[in-house]
């Protein structure tokens, strides 16, 4: 529980690295078009899709990391799980109002990203670094990743 | 810990996790759709205050019954033959594609009003099936082509025979409405051109141009052509000819049009003649996906062609004497508004309405049909719990549509053409301005009227046909009308 815990908090940081990677590779795809006078009719292209994926991706691994804090016992275990999934709600938020307030907003979409993996990461860390007696879980002998 | 404490904590768990999983489990099974379903069946009945309708969606005249004339010898008659292969761009590469009659864009039609059209569409390998669809044609409700709707996917190997009469002179295309995201932009489409009766029946009637052309602009792969030729095409005129070009934006995203070389007047839109233009320069004018504008000038004196521009990408018509240069200015930044453009006319009904609809374009995160994204709202519902609007024939009907999804919507209406009434509470001032296709921006809210005049099941949608797939989509229905075709269902039609 506990190790599948660390696992999906730390899905979520290296789904916001690929999520970026993504959102660039998508918007280096529309620059080369246009400058090669062909046409971007507004379709998404391969990166965007990709990164609509990922949100999916994320969302889903954000809530399984909350259902298995419920179970995790866990110090504080839950409380980092909601901020995880507050955090990625908040991205579809700006994600939202990127499209339907002004593209501007997409500039706290970015920034909201970087705190969606400092803080998934730190969630993960926490946990991996508690002593394996200082959860109410029983000692296991493997060790924490 | 105590076992009871213990219990209880995987109790609290338990109950915070159904709290979680039963909602979002809930809402992904309410917004699978089944596999067949009719039309009839899928919405919310909008009565726009209007008197109440039979309840039953199926009982009353199956839209297969509101066909063209059956019987008469056709003045135009073609067979178009639809396939699936490669297209040779005009100075471009080869892409994969559906060409009509073995190119793509398929036969320019050339009809004069008032004539009974007879199209065989022969179906010889697309393999997802195909129709045709008159788009901007007010045609009787059997005739639209919507596969699922109005009639079944024409598979391969089969043949469908479409039959009507041109009332309205003017620009009109058509196109496959069967998985028409895919086919429309791989190409299969072609233009329809309605010509006034000669001139000699109206002394003193419609000035004939000298030089009559269709500029239809498509994006293949990227590559944006004009008539399926990437970059400059050519059309010979003699100085002082006057030309009309016709305008048709067959892909998914508005475009600007505009003429370099030479004043011009934009003469129509989406088939309907405007009142009065003026001459206008350095100004471009939208023409949204799926709508049409007729400019018209007259090619210089001094030897010289003209442009006329086709938005990005490189694609222009280029009209004039033979070896002539034209100017290649960039998109001019200024842009016509049709709103008040030309002159006031005498529209033919009363703005008393018996229905007034909203047709409010969101976005919102969700399920559609079990996937979650981000997808399109219509009155802050996903689909399928999108409008039935319902009116009696001939009501006269206000359709107020709203866009607030951070995305330009061109909103198509078919079988109807539409009077402009405002935009943001602005009223037109100029032309009457009649649409089949309406560009609604991010925040804008158009106004328009029509009289529902045609009785049938009708789509009422966005022109991003990729939109269309996401749930962008309302019908038109009038009471006392039903249809038996089915979306999915044996001929697997796929009106989207």
């Amino acid at each position: 529980m506990r190790s599948t815990y660390v696992a999906l908090a730390r899905l979520v940081a290296l789904g916001v690295v690929l999520q970026a990677a993504f959102i660039a590779f998508g918007t280096f795809d529309v620059i080369n078009v246009v400058e090669d006078g062909e046409v971007y009719d507004g379709d998404y292209n391969s990166g965007q899709v990709l990164h609509s994926l990922g949100a999916m991706a994320i969302s889903v691994v954000g809530l399984a990391l909350l259902i298995v804090s419920f179970f995790a016992k866990l110090p504080g275990g839950v409380k980092w799980a909601a901020i995880v999934f507050g955090v990625i709600a908040l991205q579809w938020v700006l994600a939202i109002a990127a499209f339907e307030v002004g593209a501007v907003i997409g500039l706290l979409h970015g920034i909201n990203a970087v705190a969606l993996a400092v803080v998934a990461e730190r969630a993960g860390a926490r946990v991996a670094k508690l002593e394996p007696a200082a959860g109410p879980e029983r000692p296991r002998t493997t060790t924490p990743a | 810990m105590s076992r009871a404490r213990r219990h209880l904590r995987a109790l609290i768990a338990t109950a915070a996790t159904l709290a979680i999983v039963v909602p979002l489990g809930w809402l992904w099974w309410a917004s699978l759709v089944p596999d067949t379903y009719n039309v009839m069946d899928m919405g919310v009945v909008d009565l726009g205050g209007g008197p109440d309708m039979d309840h039953d969606m199926h009982a009353g005249q199956d839209v297969s019954t509101f066909t063209g004339p059956d019987d008469g010898d056709p003045d135009v008659a073609i067979t178009v033959t639809a396939r699936k292969e490669s297209i040779e761009l005009v100075d471009g590469p080869t892409v994969d594609g559906y060409t009509l009659n073995g190119t793509s864009p398929g036969p320019e039609i050339r009809a004069t009003q008032g004539d009974l059209v007879e199209v065989t569409l022969v179906n010889e390998s697309v393999p997802d099936g195909t129709t045709l669809h008159w788009h901007g044609v007010d045609v009787p409700n059997a005739e639209d082509g919507v596969a699922g709707v109005t009639q079944d996917a024409v598979d391969a190997g089969e043949e469908h025979v479409y039959r009507f009469v041109v009332e309205d002179v003017g620009t009109y295309w058509f196109h496959s409405h069967q998985v028409s995201h895919e086919q429309v932009r791989g190409g299969l489409f072609g233009t329809l051109v309605v010509e006034p009766k000669p001139p000699g029946l109206f002394p003193g009637g419609p000035v004939v141009d000298t030089v009559d052309v269709v500029a239809a602009v498509h994006t293949y792969d990227g590559r944006r052509t004009v008539n399926g030729k990437v970059g400059e095409s050519w059309q010979q005129a003699e100085p002082g000819s006057v030309a009309r070009v016709r305008v048709v934006n067959t892909d998914n995203g508005p475009m600007r049009t505009w003429v370099a070389g030479a004043p011009y007047q934009v003469v129509a839109v989406d088939g309907y003649d405007l009142n009065e233009p003026t001459d206008i320069t350095d100004t471009s004018v939208l023409v949204t996906a799926g709508g049409r504008v007729d400019v018209e000038f007259t090619v210089p004196m001094d030897g010289s062609a003209v442009r006329i521009g086709a938005g990005g990408g490189g694609a222009s018509l280029v009209v004039g004497p033979e070896g002539a240069t034209a100017p290649d200015d960039d998109e001019p930044e200024a842009e016509l508004d049709l709103l008040s453009y030309g002159e006031p006319a005498p529209i033919p009904f009363e703005l008393d309405f018996d229905r007034s609809f909203e047709y409010r374009i969101g976005r919102w995160p969700g399920f559609l049909d079990g996937r979650p994204g981000l997808w399109w709202t219509v009155n802050g519902e996903m689909f399928p719990d999108i409008p039935m609007y319902v009116v009696a024939e001939g009501d006269v009907v206000r359709m107020t549509i709203e866009n607030t999804s951070g995305e330009v919507h061109p909103m198509h209406l078919h079988g109807h053409h539409a009077l402009v009434l405002s935009r943001n509470g602005e009223d037109y001032t100029g032309s009457p301005w009649w649409v089949d296709s309406l560009n609604v921006e991010d925040d804008e809210t158009y106004e328009i009227a029509f009289v529902a005049d045609n009785p049938g099941v009708w789509m009422d949608h966005c022109h991003n046909l990729p939109h269309v797939s996401e749930g962008l989509l309302a019908h038109l229905m009038y009471d006392g009308v039903t249809t038996d075709y089915v979306v999915g269902g044996d001929a697997d039609n796929v009106p989207e």
